[in-house]
C-alpha cells in the first residue's frame, strides 16, 4: 500500500475548511450554518493530526484535536440550544429572518 | 515528549505550585458546584443564588489580591509589611499559605500550559473585581430573577473562569480553549431573556458568528502549530528563525506567507471577541438584544481578556533577529489599518443611534480602537532594531510604556463602561425604555435621577477623554506611546492623526445623550422614577473612580503599578 505524504492530509484538511466557509456564507438554515462550523473545526483537525504524524508536533497535536472534538460537541449543545429558542419565538430557523436588530 | 514524562513531571514538583497559583480558579469552580447544590438542597428561596455567586468571587478576589501583592512588595523575600495594605495582603498571603517556591516563583505551570507572572495576576484581579461589581449590579437590579439565579450565576463565573484561564495561557491550544471558555457561556448569557424576540435574535447571530469565527481562528492556529513545529508560545519565535533558514522576511518565502496567513486568521479570532471593524456586526445586536447588565460583562471582561491574550500572543513573536522585525512590522501596520478603520465606522454609526444601549455597543467598537493602538505602537517599538538610531533601554522604556497604557486604559475603562451600562439597566427598571428620548429632562425630576444623571455625566465624559477624567490620562498615554512609534515608521503618524479626529467627533454623541438628560424638557407625563438608596450608593462608589483615576493620587499609583507590571513583561 501507498503511504499518503502529509500534502495529502493537508489538502483535505483546507478542502474541508474551505467547504464549511462556504456553507457558513451561503446557507440560510441555522443549522447548515453549524454543520459548516463543524467542518471548519474538523479540518484544522485533520491539520492538527497530521502534523503530529509527519511533523514534530509530537502528541501535541493529537491532545490538540481531542480537545476541540470536545469543545466542538460542547459549543454545539450551546448553539442548538439557542436555535430551539430562536425557533419558539420565531416559528422559522431561517438566518436571514434574524432581521429586527439594526441600524 | 511522551505521556509518561508528563506525568512524572505533574506528579514531581509542578503540581503542588500549580495548586497554589491556580487556588481562585478552583473556588471559582468551587463556586459554580456549590450554587448547584444550593439549589437542589435547600431550594432558591431559602438562599438567594446571587450571594453564593458574590461570596465565592469575594474569596477568589481576596485570593488574587494576596497573590499580586505577595509578588509586588516582595513579601516573598523579605516579609516585613509598612504599610496598612501591606500588613492586610501579608496577613492574606498567610492565610492561603502562599510560599515563595509556589506563587512567589514567577513562570510557567502546569506543565508550562499557563503562565504565571506579574502580567496575568494584574489582569486576574481587575477581571475578579469587575466580576465581583456586576454581580452586586445584577444584585441590585434583580435580573436574574430568583429562579433563574442559579443559571445565570453559574454561566457567569464559568466565563469568567475562562478569562483567567485566556489571560494566563503559554500555549495555542490554550489560547483557543480559554477563548472558547469565555464565549461559550456569553453565547448562553446573551439569550438568557429566553421569551424575548430580541434576545433569541441577539443570541443566535452572536453565536453564529462566534462560531464562525472560532473555526477560523483554530484552523489558523493549526497551520501555526504545523509551519513551527511547537504549540508553546515561548518557542514560537525561534522556530520561525529556524525555519527561515536565514531568508528575508517577504511574500515570495512560503513558509513566511503561510504563518502570516496563519496568524492574520488567528487574528479574526481575537477581532470578533474584540469587536474590530471588520468582525464586529454582531456586537450591536449582541448588546440591544441582552440585558444591560449583560452587555456590560461583555464590553469589559471579554475585551480586556483578550486585550491581554492578543499582547502575550504577539509578544510570542518578539526578538533581535531581522526576520521576527520584518513579521512584527508588518502585523502593526495591518492592527493599525484595522484600528482606524473601528475608531472611524465605530463614532460614525454611533453618531446615528437612537437607543442607548446601541450607540455604546458602537462606541465600545470605537474604544477597542483606540485600545489596539497601544497594540500596534508595541509591535513597532519592541525589539526594534539598533539601525533605528534607538538605545537599548530606551527601547524597553517605551515598550513597557505601551502595555502600561493599554492596562491603564482598561482599568478606567472598566468603571466608565460599567457606569454607564449600570444606568442605563437601572433607568430601565423605572422607565422600561431604552431610548435616548426617555432620559430627557431626568436631572429635573428629583435627587436620585440628579445622581444618575451625574454618574452618566462622568462617564461619558472620561469616555471622550476629557481631562480631569480617568479617560483623558488613559488616552494620553496611549496616544504619546504613538507619537514615540512614529519616530520608528511614518504610518503611525496617519494612526495618530485619525485618532485625533476622532475623539473631537465622538464628543457629539456622547453630549446627544446628555444634551436629552440634562437640557431637553422633562415630558408632561411621566411616572415618577423611584430609586433606593443602596443603587445610589452603588452608583456613586462605581462613578468615583473615574474621578480619582484622573484627578487624586490613585492616578500615580495606578501608573505605577501598571509600569512596574509591564516593565515585567520585558525582563
Amino acid at each position: 500500500m501507498n503511504e499518503i505524504a502529509l500534502e495529502g492530509y493537508l489538502g483535505i484538511g483546507a478542502l474541508l475548511f474551505v467547504c464549511g466557509v462556504l456553507c457558513m456564507a451561503t446557507k440560510r438554515n441555522g443549522i447548515g450554518v453549524l454543520m459548516g462550523v463543524e467542518l471548519v473545526l474538523n479540518g484544522a483537525n485533520v491539520n492538527f493530526v497530521a502534523f503530529s504524524k509527519f511533523g514534530t508536533l509530537g502528541l501535541d497535536g493529537q491532545i490538540a484535536s481531542m480537545f476541540v472534538i470536545v469543545l466542538a460537541a460542547a459549543e454545539a449543545a450551546v448553539a442548538l440550544a439557542i436555535a430551539l429558542n430562536f425557533y419558539n419565538n420565531h416559528l422559522t430557523i431561517d438566518v436571514d429572518r434574524a432581521n429586527e436588530l439594526k441600524g | 515528549m511522551t505521556v509518561q514524562q508528563i506525568i512524572d513531571g505533574l506528579i514531581n514538583g509542578d503540581l503542588p505550585r500549580a495548586i497554589e497559583i491556580f487556588a481562585p480558579e478552583l473556588i471559582l469552580c468551587a463556586a459554580i458546584v456549590l450554587l448547584l447544590l444550593v439549589r437542589m438542597i435547600f431550594g432558591v428561596q431559602r438562599i438567594p443564588a446571587c450571594w453564593v455567586a458574590l461570596l465565592g468571587t469575594l474569596v477568589a478576589f481576596t485570593g488574587v489580591f494576596a497573590q499580586f501583592m505577595y509578588l509586588k512588595t516582595d513579601l516573598s523575600i523579605t516579609g516585613v509589611a509598612d504599610t496598612p495594605v501591606e500588613e492586610l495582603a501579608a496577613r492574606l498571603a498567610s492565610a492561603y499559605h502562599l510560599t515563595p517556591e509556589g506563587v512567589g516563583s514567577v513562570g510557567g505551570f502546569f506543565t508550562d500550559l499557563l503562565m504565571h507572572d506579574q502580567f496575568t495576576l494584574f489582569f486576574r484581579l481587575g477581571l475578579l473585581l469587575f466580576v465581583v461589581l456586576v454581580i452586586a449590579l445584577t444584585v441590585l437590579t434583580g435580573i436574574p430573577d430568583n429562579d433563574d439565579g442559579p443559571d445565570f450565576y453559574t454561566l457567569l463565573l464559568g466565563s469568567t473562569v475562562g478569562m483567567m484561564l485566556a489571560v494566563g495561557a503559554n500555549n495555542l491550544l490554550m489560547i483557543f480553549l480559554g477563548i472558547e471558555m469565555m464565549s461559550v457561556p456569553s453565547y448562553a448569557m446573551v439569550g438568557f431573556l429566553k421569551g424575548r424576540r430580541q434576545s433569541s435574535e441577539a443570541a443566535l447571530k452572536y453565536v453564529v458568528y462566534g462560531a464562525g469565527a472560532a473555526g477560523v481562528m483554530l484552523y489558523g492556529l493549526s497551520l501555526i502549530a504545523g509551519i513551527l513545529g511547537t504549540l508553546s508560545l515561548p518557542e514560537l519565535a525561534g522556530h520561525f528563525v529556524t525555519v527561515m533558514h536565514g531568508e528575508t522576511f517577504g511574500p515570495t518565502n512560503a513558509a513566511a506567507v503561510t504563518l502570516v496567513l496563519g496568524i492574520m486568521m488567528v487574528l479574526v479570532g481575537f477581532a470578533f471577541k474584540l469587536s474590530l471593524v471588520p468582525f464586529h456586526f454582531w456586537c450591536p445586536d449582541a448588546f440591544e438584544g441582552a440585558a444591560a447588565e449583560v452587555g456590560g460583562f461583555l464590553s469589559v471582561a471579554s475585551k480586556a481578556a483578550s486585550f491581554a491574550l492578543l499582547v502575550r500572543f504577539l509578544l510570542a513573536f518578539s526578538g533581535p533577529e531581522e526576520v521576527l522585525h520584518g513579521l512584527r512590522v508588518f502585523l502593526g501596520i495591518g492592527l493599525a489599518v484595522i484600528a482606524c478603520l473601528s475608531m472611524t465606522l465605530g463614532n460614525l454609526a454611533a453618531y446615528t443611534q437612537t437607543n442607548v444601549k446601541r450607540l455604546l455597543a458602537y462606541s465600545t467598537i470605537a474604544h477597542a480602537g483606540y485600545m489596539l493602538m497601544a497594540v500596534s505602537a508595541l509591535l513597532i517599538i519592541t525589539d526594534a532594531p539598533a539601525t533605528e538610531g534607538w538605545t537599548r533601554s530606551q527601547i524597553f522604556y517605551q515598550s513597557a510604556r505601551a502595555v502600561e497604557g493599554l492596562m491603564y486604559y482598561l482599568a478606567v475603562y472598566l468603571f466608565m463602561n460599567l457606569v454607564a451600562f449600570s444606568v442605563v439597566a437601572i433607568l430601565r427598571n423605572e422607565t422600561y425604555s431604552e431610548e435616548i428620548d426617555s432620559y430627557n429632562g431626568l436631572v429635573h425630576q428629583n435627587p436620585a435621577t440628579k445622581l444618575l444623571c451625574l454618574a452618566m455625566l462622568m462617564a461619558m465624559f472620561s469616555l471622550v477623554g476629557l481631562p480631569p477624567f480617568g479617560g483623558f490620562f488613559a488616552k494620553l498615554q496611549i496616544f504619546t506611546s504613538v507619537l514615540y512609534a512614529a519616530d520608528l515608521h511614518w504610518s503611525m503618524w496617519v494612526l495618530l492623526a485619525v485618532a485625533g479626529a476622532n475623539t473631537v467627533f465622538s464628543l457629539v454623541y456622547y453630549l446627544r445623550v446628555l444634551k436629552a438628560m440634562f437640557i431637553n424638557p422633562e415630558p408632561e407625563e411621566r411616572r415618577a422614577i423611584q430609586t433606593p438608596a443602596l443603587v445610589g450608593t452603588y452608583i456613586a462608589l462605581i462613578a468615583l473612580p473615574i474621578f480619582l483615576l484622573g484627578a487624586s493620587p490613585l492616578q500615580s499609583d495606578l501608573t505605577d503599578t501598571a509600569n512596574y507590571v509591564a516593565r515585567t513583561l520585558f525582563r
